[in-house]
């Protein structure tokens, strides 16, 4: 536990003494900000039609608009997890890469550290930074619970809002997982990014852009889409089942993480 | 009791064998020179020894520890400093010192005594504070020394310590390197001969990845000196690498 520690806390201050994790932080507000802009503008005006026209004379897609957890905040986490899934990458390439590159990975190699340690240490330390990441976007909630107003109690339904968040933090740690295992395959950061992102995008549109293949291959693969399997985490709705297939895809990544290292010694 | 006992080793990649049938024991508390033209496998012998890469057959003991049956026993008793000093070009010296000591299990307390005694040893105390890319090549040789120093391990594996030093910082590292023997064995890889000559008393010369010479050194100079003047190690050395 103590190496695994070291490991992640190494990782850690690289992160912050290199702009990678400023770079990140500095999209995901920047792109997230801008949604957000977006997302409260079309509520506001959503909230004026509604007042004009009443809810029952528009169109039913306009029900969303009701509140400020679906109206907005839902939508951002839709949001969130596709920038989510264009900066992860960036995160994730020099876990291993970098220490192949550099000869650090000899140290170690040659340190008495277990290979699970390394490992577990360095996703660790990945993860930390995610949940940085992630965690500058619940000040978006934040402002609308100080800033906004329900008839009903509280502006944000925080049960929902959380339960989405943590649906990026999987999220988040599906990604990095993966990310970690392709860039334990490589010397290279640039193609363990690359790699990252052409894995990660298909995998997530799966279930969309085999709309038109046969049952039972279709439900099939809509079962195996990131995108799909994210749908109710997002939206609030507890799901064992989605929870259960990010956990495995975690698991596995990690699991053929540790193999590559451990193959190291049998070269 | 032999430190380290090589038998039979070889190491393939792929077609080419990079060390082919080497056998040689280093005796506690011996520094022994690690000789050879480059490409003749001594990295690929001393990544070995360390657990980085697996024999292709062969055994190789540290300690009466199998590098490849019981990799953390060995790995608690080697420092070890690769040809390229294994450095995090974003940390600071002193950052680095301690993670490599936290990874090698020295204890809290000890920590920050340990650091700054391999610091002093290695001359890096004054730029403890500055960023490892920021150093000059000589300092990032002398800082990658002194990770391998940290934890006082038994048996130090130097992969061309003295490289891009100069010469005053060279005999710093050799008197270093001599002040070990006894306390620590050593196994130090150079082309610079007249530093073997300096520091060790055995030496062991490769070849094409075959053993071509193992013995204390005026004991070579002895039996390879046609006249009665003992040949040099340098001449020594041409001879036996030039067979190829």
């Amino acid at each position: 536990m103590r190496n695994i520690l070291a490991i992640a806390r190494k990782e850690l201050s690289i992160y912050f003494t290199t702009p990678w994790a400023y770079v990140v932080f500095t999209a995901m507000i920047a792109l997230s900000s801008f949604f957000f802009l977006g997302f409260i503008q079309s509520f506001v005006e959503a909230q004026e039609l509604a007042r004009t026209y009443g809810w029952e004379q528009l169109p039913p897609d306009y029900a969303s608009y009701r509140n400020l957890t679906d109206g907005v905040v839902i939508q951002l986490w839709g949001v969130v997890m596709i920038i989510t899934l264009f900066v992860a990458p960036f995160l994730s390439m020099r876990l291993f890469a970098e220490e192949k590159r550099n000869k650090t990975f000899e140290l170690l190699m040659t340190a008495p550290l277990r290979p699970v340690e390394i490992v577990l240490g360095k996703y660790l330390g990945g993860l930390g930074v995610m949940s940085a990441t992630l965690g500058l976007t619940i000040v978006f909630p934040l402002v609308l619970s100080v800033y906004g107003s329900s008839q009903s109690g509280t502006a944000v339904e925080w049960s929902t809002v959380l339960l989405g968040y943590g649906g990026l933090l999987l999220w988040g740690a599906t990604c990095l997982a993966i990310g970690m295992f392709i860039s334990s395959l490589t010397e290279s950061q640039m193609l363990a990014a690359f790699i990252t992102f052409a894995v990660l995008l298909p995998w997530w549109l799966l279930g969309s852009v085999l709309q038109k293949a046969e049952e039972p291959l279709r439900s099939i693969l809509n079962h195996l889409s990131f995108g799909a399997q994210l749908q109710g985490m997002t939206q609030g709705v507890f799901e064992l089942k989605a929870l259960v297939f990010f956990l495995s895809v975690i698991f596995l990544s990690v699991l053929l993480t540790h193999r590559t290292v451990e193959a190291q010694r049998w070269a | 009791m032999p430190m380290i006992e090589v038998k039979n080793l070889t190491k393939r990649y792929r077609e080419r064998i990079a060390v082919d049938d080497l056998s040689f024991t280093v005796n506690e508390g011996e520094i022994l020179g690690f000789l050879g033209p480059n490409g003749a496998g001594k990295s690929t012998t001393m990544k070995v020894l360390t657990g980085f890469l697996p024999p292709s057959s062969g055994t190789a003991q540290v300690g009466g520890f199998d590098v490849f049956e019981a990799p953390m026993e060995v790995k608690r008793r080697i420092g070890y400093l690769p040809e390229t000093p294994p450095l995090y070009p974003e940390m600071t010296v002193r950052g680095y010192l301690k993670f490599v000591a936290r990874i090698k299990a020295i204890a809290g307390k000890q920590l920050a005594g340990e650091v700054d005694r391999v610091a002093a040893a290695t001359g890096v105390t004054h730029v403890m504070d500055r960023v490892i890319q920021n150093l000059s090549k000589g300092y990032r040789q002398r800082v990658g020394i002194a990770q391998a120093l940290l934890g006082s391990p038994p048996l130090l594996i130097l992969d061309e310590p003295t490289e891009g030093l100069d010469p005053t910082q060279r005999a710093e590292i050799r008197a270093l390197v001599k002040g070990l023997a006894g306390k620590h064995t050593v196994i130090l890889s150079t082309h610079i001969l007249h530093e073997v000559a300096l520091t060790c008393q055995k030496v062991l010369i490769i070849n094409q990845g075959k053993r071509v010479a193992f013995d204390e050194i005026d004991q070579l100079a002895k039996a390879h000196s046609p006249s009665e003047q003992p040949a040099s190690l340098e001449e020594i050395f041409i001879k036996l690498t030039a067979a190829a």
